[in-house]
């Protein structure tokens, strides 16, 4: 039982460490919080995601003839931690390079694989990924969006929303029905879509904040190749639930957003004391920080047990982080807008209050989450 | 980076788990206590004496089994989960390392002892004079009775030693908990044995370990708990399905797993932490008694998923939240600690950001 990292791990993050504090500039950090609010903010990290490839940093987890590094589960670990700690943005193509890029190594052409990977790691091109429809959120099984085989193409015709990037994607990985006929899970397939072909149009769609961060996309008779077909055909729901995918340490993620969320908001706060708006001496805001920092450092390392740990007990740890996590940003939103909000009215924590909603609704609800868990950890029937 | 117990670790876990099970299952062990008896040694201590469960601590060059806070913390754990009642943290926790602490290594054998330990911010509640004798008073005292053996910090002039009295002046103190004994100890002009000078920070340290361990015992319990309630769930059958299957009921249980969860990792970290000598350990310790009260909300969850039954006397549910609820209020209330561990979040995370 160790919680420390081994001298090559170390080492790796000293190196990387040494890059960051030589290469990150404020204006990349600047970007970096204000993304999706402005096509010169995405200017600045696409360039940013040029300059960790061109430095090899860019999509370590992937294998090294892809143009990865590899690293093992400690070095994409300690990866995430240093990037966000430093301020780092997060890749433009985040989805793309742990979920999409793997079923490409996996299943795609020759083609597919030098024309789209390099250019995906460098957001040359932006991807976007087609899966939430306007009947199918939490309940992704019951997509419409259909594709029906005609000659050498497919036929796409239907509806997506909530998709990240869509109004500005050169490529999506699209999930459509292609059997209509059999059990749900098994009749989706995922088509590599270029995002210029007629019939697509993308309409950006303002979030609750006011920015545009994703788009309803709408497919009307959109011809796609055949040759798009990404993985075996009817069995896109394994590509949907990236079981392929080499990230190992996302979890890391969860945590270590909010160590930054949370020394961001000690450091405003402190700020705010010095101007006399509020009192860090009063019991009743340290108790509640003292809870969230509590929350916290028990939620690393549910998450650290995800990434390290085996078997059930990473899958349930998993899990239940995505809840931890997902609540306890918010409540660090909600503290720094009870606390800041009338003095800074529409500035970060007023923002934050509003963004964090997202957390527990994105990438499957809360309650959708504890279904899961209920049924696949504690072992209750369904209904 | 390895956060899974070893081979022997597992073993450690099993063997006490399995010794509990055979000499003090929770209905004949934790049932006649709530009913109003008092604990005595008895055939569970002997056997976890025979273990070396109480020497855990120990070092190897003195006899014991030469282990950390790790596998004291896995003790603790099915200590919680059987809710024994023998007197195991104060005896082969804070028996051992404040005498070890002031130089005066402490074996239990198959005894049992008690610290005197004060709440944090409060000086110790003993004073030893020029005679050698030692005056003074403590309540809350962890183990005292049962404990044979008492040691109390006092002051002697400046600094604080260790002295053991034997079976003196203790007054068992009623409390919510009939597994857990505290009492009042108090004693005028008695005769004592100095063990030696505690320093600096020594006392703080012991209340550390004392803290993780006691965590760990309460995990235990709340483990227990969530597993007869959601055995409950599964087999409660009404409006013509399993209560389980029912969502509502599904959350409260997730919720009730996520703290457990939440704790078990706070545990492991804390527990690490105090073998390792990391610079968190204080923290770490301080942050599991932040969480003292929402971990006594597992005990809630689990009562409130086993209805009416839960709501008896007869059912097991209420002693497990009982135990909870003694480690909520153990050492002041949760909220006192969140407050600190605040206090420490304000100051550490600017400094972190000044090193950067």
């Amino acid at each position: 039982m160790d919680f420390r990292l081994p001298p090559p791990v170390l080492a790796f993050r000293d190196r990387l460490r040494a890059w960051l504090a030589g290469n990150l500039t404020d204006e990349v950090r600047a970007a970096s919080r204000r993304r999706g609010a402005g096509d010169d903010a995405l200017a600045v990290l696409r360039a940013w995601d040029r300059t960790m490839a061109d430095a090899g940093w860019a999509a370590i987890s992937w294998p090294v003839e892809y143009g990865g590094r590899g690293a093992s589960a400690l070095e994409q670990l300690v990866f995430t931690e240093e990037t966000i700690a430093a301020g780092a943005p997060t890749p433009v193509n985040v989805i793309g390079i742990n979920n999409i890029a793997p079923v490409i190594m996996q299943y795609g052409t020759e083609r597919q694989r030098r024309e789209l990977l390099p250019r995906m790691v460098r957001a040359d091109d932006i991807w976007c990924q087609g899966m939430s429809e306007p009947d199918a959120g939490s309940d992704l099984a019951s997509l419409r969006t259909r594709a029906v085989r005609d000659g050498d193409d497919f036929v796409v015709t239907g509806q997506k929303t909530w998709t990240s990037n869509g109004h500005r994607a050169d490529w999506c990985a699209l999930f459509v029905r292609t059997d209509p006929d059999v059990p749900r899970h098994r009749g989706i397939s995922c088509l590599v879509v270029d995002m210029r072909s007629p019939g697509i149009e993308a309409r950006p769609l303002r979030t609750l904040t006011g920015d545009a961060e994703f788009a309803e996309v709408f497919f009307d008779d959109v011809r796609v190749p055949a040759a798009a077909l990404l993985g075996p055909l009817d069995g896109g729901w394994a590509v949907a639930t990236s079981t392929l995918s080499h990230e190992r340490a996302g979890a890391a993620r969860l945590y270590a957003m909010i160590r930054v969320r949370l020394r961001d908001l000690v450091e405003d706060l402190r700020t705010a004391e010095r101007h006399g708006l509020v009192d860090l001496d009063d019991p009743l805001v340290l108790a509640r920080l003292g809870e969230l920092d509590t929350r916290l450092a028990f939620l690393a390392v549910l998450c650290l047990r995800s990434i390290s740990g085996a078997g059930d007990d990473a899958s349930g740890a998993a899990s239940l982080a995505k809840t931890v996590w997902g609540e306890l940003e918010q409540d660090v939103a909600t503290l720094g807008h009870d606390l800041l909000g009338a003095h800074d009215p529409g500035g970060r924590w007023s923002v934050a209050r509003l963004s964090t909603r997202s957390l527990t609704i994105a990438g499957g609800t809360t309650q959708v989450n504890k279904n899961v868990t209920a049924q696949r950890v504690l072992g209750l029937p369904r209904r | 980076m390895n956060l899974a117990p070893s081979d022997e670790q597992v073993a450690l876990r099993d063997t006490v788990r399995r010794a509990l099970a055979a000499e003090a299952p929770v209905a004949e062990h934790a049932r006649p206590l709530a009913a109003g008896g008092t604990w005595a040694p008895d055939r569970a201590w002997a056997r976890l004496a025979g273990l070396g469960a109480l020497d855990v601590l120990v070092p190897a060059s003195r006899g014991g089994s030469g282990l950390g806070m790790v596998e004291a913390a896995i003790v603790a754990e099915e200590m919680g989960r059987a809710l024994h009642a023998g007197p195991w943290l104060a005896t082969a926790v804070a028996a051992v390392r404040a005498a070890g602490a002031a130089g005066a290594p402490f074996a239990p054998g198959d005894g049992t002892a008690a610290v005197a330990l004060p709440w944090p911010g409060h000086d110790p509640g003993f004073v030893l004079d020029a005679a050698g004798r030692v005056t003074g008073a403590q309540d809350h005292v962890l183990g005292a009775p049962p404990a044979g053996r008492l040691l109390l910090p006092a002051m002697r002039g400046r600094e604080v030693v260790l002295v053991a009295v034997e079976g003196a002046g203790c007054a068992a103190e009623p409390g919510v908990d009939a597994t857990t004994s505290l009492g009042r100890v108090a004693v005028d002009g008695a005769g004592c044995e100095v063990l030696g000078a505690l320093p600096d920070g020594a006392l703080d340290a012991v209340r550390d370990d004392v803290l993780v361990a006691w965590a760990a015992d309460a995990l235990g319990a709340a483990r227990a708990v969530l597993a007869l309630a959601v055995e409950h769930a599964k087999v409660r059958h009404q409006f013509g399905q399993p209560i389980g299957a029912f969502q509502a009921v599904q959350h409260l249980l997730v919720d009730a797993l996520e703290t457990v969860e939440l704790v078990a990792g706070g545990v492991l970290h804390a527990a690490w932490a105090a073998d390792a000598g990391d610079g968190e350990r204080h923290l770490a310790a301080l942050r599991l008694k932040a969480f003292a009260a929402r971990l006594a909300t597992v005990g809630d969850i689990a009562i409130q998923v086993l209805g009416g039954i839960g709501y008896t006397w007869e059912h097991d549910a209420h002693l497990y939240l009982r135990r909870l609820l003694g480690w909520s209020v153990a050492f002041g209330p949760a909220s006192s600690y969140q407050v600190e561990v605040g206090r420490r979040a304000k100051m550490t995370r600017v400094s972190e950001r000044e090193e950067a």
